[in-house]
């Protein structure tokens, strides 16, 4: 019964994703790009929707890595080929991972039983969206002054003005992300024997 | 219609998806939860810059390393972040932020 139910579950989750997508690609001429930007976007969006309202927090942390993944698609559809990589190896093969743990090591029984939002979630809600609505009015009022067309970005042209012109942003970073690697073990670990 | 070829709707999801964000990281009680909307604002915002950095022919490349830079510091937040949540769950055996009153009392 409860598998029965999973899957018209899982049915009823394609068909929220990609339907829209079928009806760009039909009405918008069949363009494969515009459906693929529409799935990937809806996925997306859902997932991170889920990743903020549902109750288990391991099933948050598994809503996350789908939207991770959606937006590393969305990278490539947009002309980014690197930056998708760069977001399935960093996000998916080391945040997810860091941030499932995280929540093994502080789960507490009572946890997902109790609730889930804070008294200030209908005003959150309220500011989200008016936040969105904003953003949309702002860009849609705004001209960027943009191509027609997105340019596809080719990782050596990348690489080149990477190690030329920030080659020093890139040598901070590194050095960013060693004091973090300290900082953590150091904050995160065990006090065995104080003194 | 041409949404793939039209920064807006970039824009736009992008903004949606950091609306998201903020809902999360306002109303879940649960530490890590703030955590994990927190990094699905970066996300956003790592998709507004590649958008731009992809339509915007002044920026070339400029736009992708600036995403590449803000994902390497996301890894840096997030560890940090996450260790003084272990931290602080040892002390006080809960991941609720409501909970952590020390200093008000």
């Amino acid at each position: 019964m409860r598998g029965w139910l999973y899957l018209l579950g899982a049915a009823i989750a394609g068909a929220v994703v990609t339907t829209p997508a079928l009806l760009v690609f039909v009405l918008g001429g069949g363009s494969v790009d515009d459906a693929l930007f529409v799935a990937l976007g809806t996925l997306m969006l859902v997932s991170a929707l889920l990743v903020v309202t549902m109750r288990d927090i391991i099933q948050c942390g598994l809503a996350m890595i789908v939207a991770f993944l959606a937006l590393a698609g969305i990278y490539v559809v947009v002309g980014a080929p690197l930056v998708a990589a760069a977001q399935v190896i960093v996000y998916i093969g080391a945040i997810s991972v860091l941030i499932l743990f995280a929540i093994m090591l502080t789960q507490s029984k009572a946890g997902p039983a109790r609730l889930v939002f804070q008294t200030q979630a209908a005003p959150a809600a309220v500011a989200a969206v008016i936040l969105a609505v904003l953003i949309t009015l702002g860009v849609s009022a705004t001209d960027w002054g943009e191509t027609a067309e997105r340019a596809r970005l080719a990782t050596d042209t990348l690489a080149l003005i990477l190690f030329q012109d920030y080659v020093l942003p890139f040598e901070v970073v590194s050095v960013l992300l060693l004091a973090a690697v300290i900082g953590g073990v150091f904050i995160a670990k065990r006090e065995e024997d104080p003194g | 219609m041409g949404l793939a070829n039209s920064l807006d709707a970039y824009l736009i999801l992008a903004g949606v998806l950091f609306a998201i964000g903020t809902f999360g990281f306002l109303a879940r009680r649960n530490a890590i939860s703030m955590l994990m909307s927190i990094e699905l604002m970066l996300n956003a915002v790592n998709l507004a810059i590649v958008a731009f950095g992809s339509f915007i022919p002044n920026l070339k490349a400029d736009g992708s390393i600036i995403a590449l830079m803000v994902m390497a510091v996301a890894a840096a937040e997030a560890t940090v972040g996450l260790a003084i949540i272990i931290a602080i769950y040892r002390n006080r055996k809960t991941p609720l932020v409501d909970e952590y009153d020390a200093m008000r009392r």
